[in-house]
């Protein structure tokens, strides 16, 4: 079982995948939400950390 | 006790009614909204084709699942005729499925919250109406779907964050665009020329043509079906569909007939509140200290600050500079306008890589726009605000 978490920006919809990280961004793979900088903003919608949730993986 | 009343579906008044949820269980909460009631993100509307997704696929709620998630009452296809503020009621016509009936009826409210968005400015030529498209929600997008399928050429009237989106979006997806604007380069109100350059560059390599300084004057139909687009320079464009994407206005007619005080958009104060009490507005629909509050990221933080506040803990609307994304093809930008004030553009970095500060005499910084890589620096740029 896996203990990558998928979470979802409740704004734009855009989906950070723990396992894939956002290399491109700096964020390498397997970078927990918890250690994604706390002034990192969403790719697509510019919106902080605080508007994500938290999607569940099947 | 009678509900919170949210009027208007838009992102403001979901994101509203997700945060009142939020903190409050059992508080009833009705939306009254003149469109289908979905969630969808409608800075997509402008690069869904490039996406991939039809109308439907960029619904990310459907109705059944924000009634779920919300537990409000929603109302759908229903729009509100009249406010009265001092008995506290609002008046509803309701559409019957697809006939031409319609239900009339009253709701009382405890709190009510305008969240009615805005609407894109007609051009001033005769028959706007007819042969322009405006895309402004889901609606609006299906119909342009629907006729740009035959289509291959393509007039957009206007350079700024939508018009210059389409153009990306439409020209990378084979169209042949041509781009009309009384500006001298893209999204001139919010970056400088020089990487407005590289934006023109970028969307002309994907075939796209620019017409700047100049502006329609009248189109007409031709025989053939097809339009002609006279600009005020003398050029006549042939094309098969004309999209007009000028801008936006606040709707603020229902505020006005209810006495409630407008300038361009509905006048609130630092806690979101009109001129009458229990009526607060939120989103594209309202003006805080003499300007507009666009964009997404303003919605948001008013819709979240308004949920503090009725909820009881009354919280001031603070509304910090705010970066937008500008999903350019092969020319990304991220674009932080300054507020009002005006100063000068101080550049750097070169071809499509550039950041530019926009400062005033002392040197402070009021805004940014960054792009290519230089779009990585965002969170540094932000702090100097």
């Amino acid at each position: 079982m896996s203990n990558s978490i998928i979470w979802q920006c409740l704004t734009c919809g855009f989906v950070y995948d723990e396992a894939k990280g956002i290399p491109e961004e700096g964020i390498a793979p397997g970078t927990t939400w918890d250690d994604v900088p706390e002034n990192w903003l969403c790719p697509d919608c510019a919106m902080g950390k605080d508007d994500f949730v938290m999607q569940e993986v099947n | 006790m009678n509900p919170i009343i949210i009027i208007g579906s838009g992102h403001a008044g979901l994101t509203l009614a997700r945060e009142l949820r939020a903190r409050d269980k059992r508080q009833s909460i009705t939306i009254v909204s003149q469109e289908p009631i979905e969630a969808y993100y409608k800075p997509n509307l402008s690069k869904a084709l490039t996406l991939n997704k039809s109308a439907k696929d960029l619904v990310m709620k459907n109705r059944a699942t924000l009634e779920q998630d919300l537990s409000a009452e929603l109302l759908e296809n229903t729009s509100v005729a009249e406010i009265n503020c001092d008995q506290k009621r609002i008046q509803c016509i309701a559409k019957v499925n697809d006939s031409n009936e319609v239900k009339a009826f009253e709701l009382a409210y405890d709190k009510l919250v305008i969240a009615t968005g805005a609407t894109p400015i007609s051009l001033p030529i005769k028959d706007a109406k007819e042969f322009t498209l405006t895309i402004n929600n889901l609606q609006d997008y299906k119909v342009f779907r629907e006729q740009i399928k035959q289509a291959k050429r393509i007039v957009i009237i206007g350079a700024g964050f939508v018009g210059s989106e389409l153009a990306s979006d439409l020209s990378n997806n084979g169209y042949q665009v041509d781009v009309v604007d009384r500006s001298s380069w893209p999204l001139q109100q919010v970056m400088p020329q020089i990487m407005g350059s590289q934006v023109e560059q970028a969307i002309t390599e994907q075939g796209a043509t620019w017409h700047f300084e100049t502006t329609v004057e009248e189109i007409t139909k031709n025989k053939q079906g097809t339009l002609a687009v006279y600009l005020a320079n003398g050029k006549i464009i042939e094309t098969d569909r004309v999209i007009s994407a000028v801008g936006l206005k606040p709707n603020i007619d229902l505020a006005q007939t209810a006495g409630l005080k407008t300038s361009n958009g509905i006048v609130i104060d630092s806690y979101s509140q009109t001129s009458a009490d229990d009526v607060f507005a939120i989103g594209d629909c309202v003006e805080y200290n003499g300007k507009p509050l666009p964009f997404i990221a303003p919605a948001t933080l008013a819709a979240k600050t308004l949920a503090k506040t009725l909820s009881g803990d009354k919280t001031l609307l603070k509304i910090p500079p705010q970066p937008v994304a500008v999903k350019i093809n092969k020319c990304p930008t991220l674009i932080c306008p300054a507020n009002g004030e005006t100063g000068d553009w101080k550049v750097s970095g070169e071809n499509q890589d550039i950041e530019a500060e926009y400062v005033n005499e002392r040197n402070e910084t009021l805004g940014f726009a960054l792009s290519g890589k230089k779009t990585s620096l965002k969170a540094d740029y932000l702090s100097r605000l």
